[in-house]
């Protein structure tokens, strides 16, 4: 036995050493980072030169505030509609439904640099289909990204297409997983198909949708890609900066690695606290 | 209280029609259980009288009100599910009352027939925990506590037991019966398990791919099936069916040759129908009714395959020719494998069928 577990340590030994070099040290290392002022050379150990701008720093408070702004406004909206996808994937009177189950999940596949073009041109102020859709019922055209708020809508609208047929398939699972016969006992008991929805569905669905809510909140904490691609890092004016842009901004622009660290701390933090608030609320009854 | 009375029912699936006209009538009070092979149609059937399938052609009615187009809900039917079918994230309680309050019954009154319900089927102690944590047994008393607080005029079951152990099942069975007596109201319950059928109903339906075979008193089927297929679903073990052919018939009675059994004959009287000479038949004849050498009409030689010896009763499995007989008889219990004695079949206590399996009376 003891030789046995030798031999399989052996062979999992470079997986190990891969893994302790580029996953658990840079983790360690950043904590580290985050305690030292890293605009010196040398580098040297203040523990609250990062930390303590941080807690005084306009700019960080701005990313947070957007980041969880589109965290309260974008996550609901997002596990709301993926609900209503997957009862609509589920339903039976859908014809091929295995084409809508493809065409759901698509948007996860295609690339972030490719999808955020594609709505940086969607939402364009001259040419965009967008704005040639609002003129043709009368509406005005609208300058997405000179303005904070309309900004903030694309990101959020382009979060919503990307990740809601992902968190649908995942909801539609559960959803088939719900014995049939329950529906039929509830028709009996005279429970009409939108209170079955309510007081069936929805609470059996939990486990699957706090799953759900728990990668995207972890997602979008770390939202990067569409404000730096769509909205141009951040702007109008950081008016959309997120956590995951300020860091990458301290990080690799400023080269400011203590401070980036700290966000980055900072941000996994948050997301943890938040998914633990969010489990403990919807957690089980005893 | 009510009757249910099936005229005509047919259901298809798209084009394929798997219930064929079926017409069925339940006496107000009574307890008919649907009984055949899996596929033959039972579980529709009962989903068509719930509501829960639609009918394809021909009348269901409950009550003496046609019900074809009316709700499932407003049939005044109550269902209990094989899967049982609680729901999963509500305590004992809350599945008894969840029809009542989602339909803003009084409070008061609602409370009460939970209460009773709970009572009669002693789950008084249950009535907080969740699905989950309760046996299979305890589940079904649930499932059927649910019903029970519908105040249903026609309880249904589909196949309520069956996923429970032996020794539970026979518990249940009899508290289903009880329950029947207690309650009073039309039940209607499937079953494939033919012990079941003869001990819970008043009367018995045999259905055969989505055919009535034969309506009856459970010892009616037992005793005089309208075919083969009757004869050999009610009664356990099996009856058994010796091919044979007719070698003679007169005016009132028919000679037929047991073809695997040395040309043994017996005569078979007759008063309904004559087959043609030649023709092939069976015959069919209960494990109980082989008699000792000699007491009957027809003797035949047999030799014990195996002796299963079960206390009250003993069986001997004999391979004689072609045909396995199952043989039970008091004296069963000397026997050993291995063998060689002679049975005897009496005239009376022996069925007659045609080679489509008609009943030849
Ligand atoms: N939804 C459906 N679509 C198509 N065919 C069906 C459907 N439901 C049942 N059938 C068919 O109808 C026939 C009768 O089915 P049913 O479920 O009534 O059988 P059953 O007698 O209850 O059998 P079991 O003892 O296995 O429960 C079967 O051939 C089955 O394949
Ligand atoms: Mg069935």
């Amino acid at each position: 036995m003891r030789t046995q577990n030798a031999t399989a340590y052996r062979f999992l030994t470079p997986y190990l050493l891969v893994f302790a070099i580029f996953w658990i040290w840079p983790i360690i290392s950043s904590f580290l980072i985050s305690f030292q002022a890293t605009r010196t050379v040398p580098w040297r150990f203040a523990p609250t030169f990062n930390w303590g701008r941080l807690v005084g720093d306009p700019a960080f408070y701005n990313a947070l505030k957007n980041t969880l702004l589109i965290l309260v406004i974008q996550v609901p909206v997002m596990i709301a509609l993926a609900i209503v996808m997957a009862v609509l994937l589920n339903s039976p009177l859908l014809k091929a439904r295995g084409l809508y189950r493809f065409a759901f999940f698509a948007p996860v596949v295609v690339g972030e640099v490719a999808y955020s073009a594609v709505f940086r041109l969607m939402f364009s102020l001259d040419f965009g289909i967008i704005n040639k859709l609002l003129e043709s019922v009368g509406l005005e055209k609208i300058d997405w990204f000179s303005n904070v708020t309309p900004a903030m809508a694309v990101i959020m609208i382009a979060v919503t297409w990307r990740w809601a047929g992902y968190n649908a398939i995942i909801i539609l699972a559960g959803l088939q997983s719900i014995p049939e016969d329950v529906y039929e006992a509830a028709t009996l008991d005279r429970v009409s198909k939108l209170k079955q929805f309510f007081y069936i569905t929805l609470p059996l669905l939990k486990p699957v949708i706090v799953f759900c809510a728990v990668l995207s909140i972890i997602g979008t904490m770390q939202l990067f890609t569409e404000p730096f691609l769509i909205t141009e890092r951040g702007g109008p004016g950081g008016g959309t900066e997120t956590l995951g842009l300020l860091l990458y901004r301290q990080g690799f622009r400023s080269l400011n690695f203590g401070y980036a660290s700290a966000v980055a701390y900072t941000m996994a933090g948050l997301a943890i606290a938040i998914t633990l608030v969010q489990l403990w609320l919807t957690r089980e009854p005893k | 209280m009510a009757a249910v009375t099936l005229t005509n029912v047919i259901k298809r699936f798209g084009n394929f029609e798997v219930v064929h006209g079926a017409n069925i009538d339940v006496a107000d009070g009574e307890f008919v259980v649907f009984v055949g092979p899996s596929g033959c149609g039972k579980s529709t059937l009962l989903r068509m009288i719930a509501g829960l399938e639609d009918i394809s052609g021909g009348d269901i009615a409950i009550g003496g009100k046609v019900m074809n187009d009316v709700e499932a809900a407003d049939r005044g039917i109550a269902m209990v599910f094989q899967s049982y079918a609680l729901y999963p994230h509500m305590t004992v309680e809350q599945n008894l009352s969840f029809g009542l309050r989602m339909n803003g019954n009084p409070k008061a009154d609602t409370e009460r027939r939970v209460k009773r319900a709970a009572e009669i089927l002693r789950i008084d102690e249950l009535m907080q925990r969740r699905p989950k944590q309760l046996s299979g047994g305890q589940r079904q008393r649930v499932a059927i506590g649910r019903a029970i607080v519908r105040e249903p005029q026609v309880f249904l079951f589909d196949e309520p037991l069956s996923n429970l152990d032996a020794e539970l099942r026979v518990q249940m069975r009899v508290e289903i019966s009880r329950l029947h007596k207690e309650l009073g109201v039309t039940m209607i319950y499937v079953t494939h398990d033919q012990t079941e059928a003869m001990t819970l109903a008043d009367r018995i339906v045999v259905l055969k791919a989505g055919n009535v075979e034969q309506i009856g008193a459970p010892l009616d089927l037992y005793d005089d099936p309208a075919n083969r297929f009757v004869a050999g679903f009610i009664g356990s073990p099996k009856m058994n069916f010796l091919k044979a052919n007719v070698v003679e018939t007169s005016n009132s009675a028919a000679i037929i040759e047991l073809v695997n059994h040395g040309g043994a004959r017996l005569r078979k009287p007759l008063s309904e129908a004559f087959p043609a000479v030649g023709a092939e038949v069976v015959l069919g004849v209960r494990p109980e009714h082989f008699f000792e050498a000699g007491e009957g009409d027809c003797d035949i030689p047999v030799k014990a395959d195996v002796a299963e010896h079960l206390g009250s009763v003993s069986y001997v499995y004999a391979n004689a020719g072609p045909e396995e007989l199952i043989i039970e008889r008091e004296a069963s219990r000397q026997r050993a494998s291995g063998d060689h004695f002679t049975v005897s079949i009496k005239a009376e206590r022996a069925l007659l069928f045609d080679k489509a399996g008609a009943r030849i009376r």
